[in-house]
């Protein structure tokens, strides 16, 4: 049994298609990242796996329970960290903590020492007896991963889980997510920050306008690309066909105009340059700068969502 | 850190205790908010006192209705207030989230309000007997009619608090809308001997009837429909508020409307 099983999983706000078939697994232990940009349907995805929101088609298993029929079970085996940091701002940190406890049926003592253990995990202990409302951004996304941690679930789902945070928080809140997965804790969760994905994930769906277009470990999506390293040029001005023939080279797999830049996608970069260096003394054009590419994960997004794109 | 998964599984006193844990977490938060103390307790008082100076009504007619009217404003308050404040903070999400039934999600709600009211009510009475040597006839259904009073209009404004607005204001204003004429219907103000036929319809479909007649009865004996009448009418409307309330709030979980207001919170949290 994987931690988290979605078949089909559809959702429709009325006419509009926010998830559309979605099918993924994520086995235990493992991070699994949902990337994708604004309004792909990573929100309304991990809603439909928390239960908030009811999929308009197909079903979700989370911890083996299906999340239509048996939500109470499935519930006692995940925390949530949502895309707004929700906390009682009129209760102190420790409050927070402690009621969270209490709504999982925790007696007082082991709140009390989950508290005590979170808040020196997450480094909030000096500031246990502030109002939430007096927390910074950062302090209060630790808060609300501490709340969604005191019951000590099996699987965590992260909505965004650094959004809003500087670069240091940023860093222990992926230290802190990495530790858990370490210790055999299940991760889900959605970025839109495509470096994130890479450093944290083990696999990572991208999902594009409500379709997951790849699922992959971040090197194996970068692999997929590999096939297609780049080669990046500009000219002083474009020679006349040059179109044509950057088409028409046999080492050529696709070729794209970024502003002024040509971007080649080849196979193999040398062969590419040495046919190049032929053309240009043949048209006599002047060259004003290359650049050879590998594959990053964000050429893999790019090439995803623009093909999503263009296929409607 | 000890990951290891704690079962925690479902008893059914888990049921209170889920609820007594969210009704404590609404009585810290919303108890000494500006809304609930203004609608919950300064305007029953205001409204009370601007009808009854000059009236020479007896004590044992003038404290049941106000404290029969504290209840039914202060304890239908703090649910309108919570829950709306709740739904735009995304709080609201972590009880729907947590492995509690939502009959306990709307029952911890309930008791919030069913406390306050109490509490509030229990300042008349101690006045009235302290003060104004207020006779009590039976206290045994004084404990009763209060308990009973309260939790009734606790429901009612849970029950209103499921329309998917996050603005506590507008449930105000919609409870208003029907706390106000019901509390001139309820013979507060009119006995109901002096209301005729149309009147005591109107006053037989306000819970707020049954709640001051049954206290007037605890404090001085008398009443007009009885006790037992009183207590029954008392029940079924709390029964009805309970149950409209249970499915209300389920037909707006499960519809999406709430969560339409997801991307604003987003935007205002990261602004
Ligand atoms: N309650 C709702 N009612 C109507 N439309 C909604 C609702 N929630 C989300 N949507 C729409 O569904 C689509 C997917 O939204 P979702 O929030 O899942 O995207 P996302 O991938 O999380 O985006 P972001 O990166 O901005 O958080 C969007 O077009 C959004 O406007
Ligand atoms: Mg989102």
């Amino acid at each position: 049994m994987d931690a988290i099983e979605a078949e089909s999983l559809t959702k429709y706000f009325g006419e509009l298609l926010a998830v559309d078939h979605v099918n993924f697994r994520v086995k235990k232990g493992e991070i699994f990242g949902f990337l994708g940009p604004n309004g792909a349907g990573k929100t309304t995805t991990i809603r439909m796996l928390t239960t908030l929101t009811r999929p308009s088609k197909g079903t979700a298993r989370v911890a083996g329970y299906d999340v239509l029929n048996e939500p109470l079970r499935a519930k006692q085996h995940f925390g949530v960290v949502p895309e707004v940091s929700n906390v009682y701002d009129e209760l102190s940190v420790w409050n927070n903590l402690m009621f969270a406890g209490e709504i999982y049926g925790m007696s007082r003592t082991e709140r009390r020492s989950r508290s005590d253990e979170l808040l020196s995990v997450l480094a909030l202990a000096e500031h246990s007896d502030k109002k939430a409302r007096n927390l910074s951004k950062g302090l209060k996304r630790k808060l609300v991963l501490g709340m969604a941690l005191v019951n000590s679930p099996e699987i965590l789902f992260l909505d965004e889980p650094s959004s809003g945070l500087d670069v240091t928080s940023t860093r222990l809140m992926r230290d802190t997510i990495r530790q858990l997965a370490q210790r055999g804790m299940t991760v889900f969760l959605t970025t839109h920050n495509i470096e994130e994905a890479n450093l944290l994930c083990d696999r990572v769906a991208i999902i594009v306008k409500a379709r997951i277009v790849a699922i992959d470990s971040p090197e194996n999506l970068k692999m997929t690309l590999d096939a297609s390293r780049s080669v990046e040029i500009a000219f002083k001005k474009d020679p006349s066909g040059l179109q044509d023939w950057l088409k028409a080279s046999n080492r050529v797999n696709a070729v794209r105009k970024d502003g002024d830049k040509w971007k080649v996608f080849t196979s193999n970069p040398s062969e590419f340059l040495d046919s190049l260096v032929n053309y240009l003394e043949r048209e006599r054009a002047n060259l004003l700068s290359i650049n050879t590419l590998g594959p990053s994960l964000e050429d893999v997004f790019v090439s995803l969502v623009t093909n999503a794109g263009k296929g409607g | 850190m000890d990951m290891a998964s704690s079962e925690v599984r479902i008893r059914p006193v888990r049921y209170l205790t889920a609820a007594w844990a969210v009704a404590r977490k609404d009585m810290r938060i919303y108890y000494f908010r500006p809304g609930n103390l203004m609608f919950g307790v300064l305007f029953p008082v205001f409204l009370f006192f601007s009808f009854a100076v000059g009236r020479d009504l007896p004590v044992e007619i003038l404290i049941p209705g106000l404290t029969a009217m504290a209840m039914f404003f202060g304890s239908s308050s703090t649910g309108a207030m919570a829950i709306p404040t709740e739904r735009k903070t995304k709080t609201y999400e972590r009880l729907l989230v947590a492995p509690i039934h939502p009959i306990s999600i709307l029952l911890g709600q309930t008791l919030g309000g069913f406390i306050f009211g109490a509490l509030f009510a229990s300042v008349p009475i101690v006045l009235g007997i302290a003060w104004f040597g207020m006779p009590v006839a039976s206290s045994p259904v004084l404990v009763l009619a209060i308990a009973l009073s309260s939790f009734t209009f606790s429901t009612l404004g849970i029950m209103f608090a499921a329309i998917p607005t996050e603005s506590p204001g507008d449930i105000m204003m919609l409870l208003n809308f029907v706390r106000l004429p019901l509390l001139f219907v309820s013979g507060i103000f009119i006995s109901l001997d002096d209301v005729g036929d149309i009147g005591l319809v109107l006053a037989a479909i306000s819970p707020l009837t049954y709640s001051n007649d049954l206290l007037r009865w605890a404090v001085g004996g008398t009443s007009y429909f009885g006790p037992a009448i009183d207590v029954l009418g008392i029940i079924l409307f709390a029964i009805v508020f309970l149950a409209l309330a249970l499915l209300l709030h389920e037909r707006v979980r499960k519809s999406d409307r709430t969560a339409g207001k997801r991307k604003r919170a987003k935007e205002a949290a990261s602004a």
